[in-house]
C-alpha cells in the first residue's frame, strides 16, 4: 500500500480509530500487527510469508544466541540468522546480478555458458527489514541488548507499517521498548503527526513527482548526448527528486507513527547543506549510514587500525552501501565514489593544517557548493541504467558530448530549477536548526497558511500513481 | 517553543520526538477550512472550463476493470481512439441487445490486446477490432500498452484505490488529468528552445463513463480556439511521426509487403485461436478527414493493407468508405466524431455490421432474441 493513495487514507483512519478504542494494550498491538501485515500484503500477499519467516528466524536465533553456553554455539546461531537474512536478500535481490556476472565471467574465460532466465520478483522493502532484523540478532550477539521477551513485540518491531518498506531502519533499542507500555498519542502529538504526514506527502506527490520527475525522466530517458543545460537540469532535478521522494516517505512514516503515539528517528537533516562528505552522511539516510557505521565500519576496525586500514574500511563500507541500494555495478560505483570522497576528506583533514579562514562563511558556503556539486556527480551513476548512459550524461554535463541535443522544454526546466533552488536555499537556512524549532518560532497564521497551501496542492495534484523510489531497494 | 531540542544525530539507543509548542488544534482546523474553500474555488473554476463530474479518468485501472468483464461469450471492442469515441455503447446495446466491453485505447494499436484475448482461455466471445491503419500496422501496442501490464500485475491496493476513487470522480469535476498542476505546467505556452520541435501533446478530447462509454468533450465541439489547438496538435504529430524521406530527398519508402504480411500473419494466429474456441473476430474502419486523409490514404493504401488484412485473415470488415450511410459526418478535429454524430453514426453502423456478418454466415455474438425487435 502506498502512503500516497486513497487506500492508505482509509486504512490509516481505521488503524487510528482502533488504536484509540478502549481495548487492552495487547489487543491493540495485535491490531497493529495485523494492520502491518495487511499494509504489506496489499502489494503481494505471498511475500508476507517471507516477512514472517524473517521474523521467526531472528526471534529464535537471538534467543539461542543469548542462551548459548559457548562462543562457538553463539557464533553458529548468529550464522543461522545471517544466512537466513542475507541468503534471502541474495536470492531475491542479487540472484540475477550474480548469475549475469557469472555468465559474463564464463564467457570471458571462453566457456560458452548460457544462464537460465531469472524472473524473480523483488519483495518490496526486503533490504530494509532484513537490516532491521539483522541489527537485532547482532545486538544480542554483541551483548549490546538482551533478547526481547515478547514475540508479539518483536514481530511488531519488524513489521511496524509506517517504516516497514522504506525505513527509517529502526534499532531494536529504539522501538521495542515503546511496545512494552501502552502508547497513545497526545492531542498535540496527533496533530503534529498529521502535519508531518501532510509535509511528507507534499514532498513526494507535489515536489518530487509533479515538478522534478518530468525533467529527470526526460533527461535520463533521452538516450542521447544532451546540451549541458539539459544534462545539468536533469541531474539537479534528480538530486531533488530522490531527496523529496525519500525524505517524503520518512517524514510521512514519522508522522504516521507519531499519530499512534510512537517515536521514530529522523532520517534526513537538510543534506544538501552539508559541508563535506562526513557531514553529508550525518544528514542523508541517517538510519542506513549509522547502521553501516555500527555493524560494518566499526567491526572492520573503523579508524582504530591505522590510516591505510581506515581508508580501506571506508571504501568497503561505502561499496557495500552502494550495493545495498541495488544489484548493479552502477550502484557500486556510486558507493565507491562516496568512499573516495570520504577518504579524500579524511586525508585532507589530517594533512592540511586548520586555518582561521576555514571558519568564514564564504569558505563554508564554497565547500557546501563543492559538496553538492560532487554529490550530483554520484547521482548520475545512481540514476543511470548502465555505464553507457552514465558516461554520456557526464560528457554532456561538461560539454564534451558529440552532437548534443536539446530535449527539455522550458516547461520542465523552469519548475525543476525553481524547486531545486528553493530546496538548496532552504537546506542552507535550516542546516543548524530543526523543523520543530523553526515551526515553534513561526506565527500560527503562517503555519496554517503553509499547511493549507500544501494540502490544497495535494488535493489538486490528485495523488500520484508512482511508488516511492526507495521501494525498489 | 519546541518542548525539547530536536535530535541532531541518530541515537541508536533512544528516540524521542519533540512537538513544537503551537496551538495545533486551531492551526489544523484553520488549514482544513482554508483547504476546503480553496478546493471549492478550484472545483468552480474547472466547471467553468467545461469539466463535469462523472467524467471518469481514462486510467489503466478503469481499463482493467472492463477487461475483467471480457470473459465467456462477451463482445469486446479493441482498437484505437476512433472506435472509442465513435461507437456509442448505449445505442449499440439498444439496437443489438449486446453491450460491448469497451477496451479500445487512444494512440494504441489493438494487436497486443487482440493477442491478450486470444491467449485467454476464459474468453470465447466476439472481438470487434477498430483499425486505424497507421497505428495498427506500425506497432503492436503503443501509447497505452501499459494497461495490459497493469491488468496482469494489479495489486489489491491498486484495485482498492480505483474503487475509492470512483465515487470521488462522480462528485468532483476537477478530478481529471487536465486540471493537474503538472499537466497545466506541461501545456503552458513557454517559448520553444532553439532547434526544438514543438512537443506532440494531444489535448483532452473525451469524457468517459464508468464502463468506458466515451464521447468527445463538449469543449472540442463548441470552442473554436480549443478545436484549433486540437488540430494543431495533430499537425505537430504528422511532422514528428512522418516517416523519414529517402537519402536524396525522395518520398519515404512505403511499408514493405513482407512486413505487412508478417503483421497480418501474427494477427491471423490470434484470430484462429479465438475461432478455435468458438469465438469470432471482425474489423472496422471509422471516419477520418482533414490532415489524416493523406496520411492514411497515401501512406497505407487500402488494397495493400485493409483489403489484404480481411482477405488473409478470412474476416468480415466494415469500412466507412464503403457505405454511403457511414459517410458525411462532422469531425470537429479531423479524427473523431462529435457526440451527436457518434450517436447517429452508431445507429447507421450497427445494422450494416450485423447484416454483413449474417450474410457471410458468421457468428455475431448477439443473444438469440433482440430486445429492440
Amino acid at each position: 500500500m502506498l502512503f500516497n493513495s486513497l487506500t492508505f487514507v482509509v486504512f490509516f483512519a481505521i488503524v487510528v480509530a482502533l488504536h484509540n478504542a478502549p481495548l487492552p494494550w495487547r489487543v491493540k498491538k495485535i491490531n497493529l500487527l495485523i494492520a502491518s501485515l495487511i499494509f504489506y500484503g496489499a502489494w503481494s500477499p505471498p511475500f508476507v510469508l517471507l516477512l514472517l519467516l524473517s521474523t521467526v528466524v531472528d526471534w529464535f536465533a537471538a534467543r539461542w544466541i543469548a542462551g548459548a553456553k559457548t562462543q562457538s554455539r553463539r557464533r553458529l546461531f548468529l550464522l543461522i540468522s545471517l544466512a537466513g537474512n542475507l541468503g534471502m536478500l541474495s536470492y531475491f535481490k542479487y540472484g540475477g546480478f550474480l548469475l549475469e556476472n557469472f555468465t559474463a565471467l564464463m564467457n570471458a574465460a571462453g566457456v560458452a555458458y548460457k544462464a537460465p532466465e531469472w524472473n524473480i520478483i523483488l519483495p518490496v522493502g526486503i533490504s530494509f527489514y532484513t537490516f532491521q532484523t539483522l541489527a537485532y540478532t547482532l545486538d544480542v550477539y554483541l551483548k549490546r541488548a538482551a533478547p526481547t521477551k515478547s514475540l508479539l513485540d518483536f514481530a511488531l518491531f519488524v513489521t511496524f507499517f509506517p517504516q516497514l518498506v522504506a525505513g527509517p531502519i529502526v534499532r531494536p533499542s529504539q522501538l521495542v521498548p515503546q511496545f512494552a507500555e501502552p502508547k497513545q498519542a497526545s492531542r498535540d502529538q496527533f496533530y503534529w503527526g498529521l502535519a508531518l504526514i501532510a509535509i511528507g506527502l507534499f514532498e513526494k506527490v507535489v515536489l518530487a513527482d509533479s515538478f522534478l520527475a518530468p525533467a529527470a525522466d526526460a533527461a535520463f530517458g533521452a538516450d542521447k548526448a544532451l546540451h549541458p543545460l539539459d544534462a545539468w537540469t536533469g541531474v539537479l532535478a534528480f538530486s531533488g527528486q530522490i531527496f523529496f521522494d525519500f525524505s517524503g516517505y520518512s517524514t510521512t512514516a514519522i508522522g504516521a507513527a507519531l499519530c499512534l503515539g510512537f517515536a521514530l528517528p529522523n532520517n534526513f537533516l537538510y543534506p544538501y547543506a552539508a559541508i563535506g562528505f562526513s557531514d553529508f552522511w550525518r544528514r542523508w539516510h541517517i538510519s542506513l549510514s549509522t547502521w553501516l557505521r555500527d555493524y560494518l565500519y566499526i567491526p572492520l576496525g573503523g579508524n582504530q587500525k591505522g590510516r591505510l586500514r581506515t581508508y580501506f574500511n571506508l571504501m568497503v563500507t561505502m561499496l557495500l552501501g552502494g550495493l545495498w541500494h541495488g544489484a548493479s555495478w552502477t550502484f557500486v560505483v556510486w558507493g565507491g565514489l562516496h568512499g573516495l570522497y570520504l577518504a579524500a576528506e579524511r586525508f585532507l583533514r589530517e594533512t592540511v593544517p586548520e586555518q582561521e579562514w576555514f571558519k568564514s562563511l564564504w569558505f563554508k558556503a564554497a565547500m557546501a557548493v563543492l559538496t553538492y556539486f560532487l554529490i550530483n556527480i554520484t547521482w548520475v551513476f545512481f540514476r543511470a541504467q548502465d555505464f553507457g548512459e552514465a558516461s554520456t550524461m557526464l560528457a554532456s554535463m561538461f560539454g564534451l558530448a558529440v552532437k548534443p541535443e536539446r530535449v527539455l522544454y522550458y516547461n520542465e526546466i523552469i519548475p525543476a530549477l525553481v524547486v531545486v533552488a528553493g530546496m538548496v536555499i532552504s537546506h542552507w537556512r535550516m542546516r543548524a536548526t530543526s523543523l520543530e524549532a523553526a515551526v515553534a518560532a513561526t506565527p500560527r497564521w503562517l503555519i496554517a497558511s503553509v499547511l493549507a497551501a500544501m494540502l490544497f496542492m495535494l488535493v489538486i495534484t490528485q495523488g500520484s500513481d508512482s511508488a516511492f523510489i526507495y521501494f525498489q531497494f | 517553543m519546541a518542548q525539547r531540542n530536536s535530535l541532531t544525530f541518530f541515537d541508536p539507543e533512544h528516540v524521542e520526538r519533540p512537538i513544537p509548542g503551537r496551538p495545533w488544534r486551531a492551526i489544523l482546523f484553520g488549514a482544513l477550512g482554508a483547504t476546503a474553500l480553496l478546493t471549492a474555488g478550484w472545483e468552480a473554476f474547472w466547471r467553468s472550463k467545461g469539466l463535469i463530474p462523472g467524467d471518469y479518468k481514462n486510467s489503466d485501472a478503469l481499463w482493467a476493470e472492463q477487461r475483467r468483464k471480457a470473459v465467456g461469450e462477451a463482445t469486446a471492442i479493441v482498437g484505437s481512439s476512433r472506435i472509442l469515441f465513435d461507437v456509442d455503447l448505449d445505442i449499440w446495446e439498444e439496437l443489438s441487445g449486446v453491450r460491448p466491453v469497451q477496451l479500445a485505447l487512444e494512440g494504441t494499436s489493438p494487436r497486443a490486446f487482440l493477442k491478450d484475448l486470444a491467449d485467454d482461455p476464459s474468453f470465447n466471445g466476439f472481438v470487434i477490432v477498430g483499425v486505424t491503419t497507421v497505428l495498427f500496422f506500425t506497432q503492436e501496442g503503443g501509447l497505452r500498452e501499459s494497461a495490459l501490464k497493469f491488468h496482469r500485475e494489479e495489486t489489491l491496493s491498486q484495485r482498492a484505490d480505483h474503487l475509492l476513487s470512483m465515487p470521488l470522480e462522480q462528485f468532483f469535476a476537477f478530478i481529471d488529468d487536465q486540471s493537474r498542476p503538472r499537466r497545466q505546467v506541461q501545456i503552458w505556452p513557454f517559448p520553444l528552445r532553439e532547434g526544438m520541435l514543438p512537443r506532440f501533446d494531444p489535448r483532452k478530447l473525451e469524457i468517459m463513463t464508468a464502463d468506458r462509454n466515451t464521447e468527445m468533450w463538449a469543449r472540442v465541439v463548441n470552442d473554436p480556439a480549443y478545436q484549433a489547438e486540437a488540430k494543431a496538435q495533430w499537425e505537430i504529430g504528422f511532422r514528428i511521426f512522418a516517416p523519414p524521406p529517402g537519402p536524396n530527398g525522395e518520398p519515404p519508402a512505403p511499408m514493405p509487403p513482407e512486413a505487412v504480411g508478417a503483421v497480418i500473419a501474427g494477427v491471423k494466429i490470434d484470430i484462429d485461436k479465438i475461432r478455435a474456441r468458438g469465438g469470432e473476430v471482425a474489423f472496422m474502419r471509422l471516419p477520418y478527414g482533414g490532415g489524416f486523409a493523406p496520411v492514411e490514404d497515401n501512406g497505407f493504401p487500402r488494397a495493400q493493407f485493409w483489403d489484404r488484412l480481411l482477405r488473409e485473415t478470412n474476416s468480415v470488415g466494415v469500412a466507412w468508405q464503403d457505405h454511403a450511410e457511414l459517410q458525411g459526418y462532422e469531425l470537429p478535429e479531423w479524427s473523431h466524431l462529435s457526440p451527436r454524430e457518434a450517436e447517429r453514426y452508431t445507429r447507421a453502423l450497427v445494422p450494416i455490421f450485423y447484416e454483413r456478418l449474417e450474410a457471410e454466415g458468421r457468428k455475431t455474438g448477439k443473444p438469440a432474441s433482440r430486445p429492440a425487435e
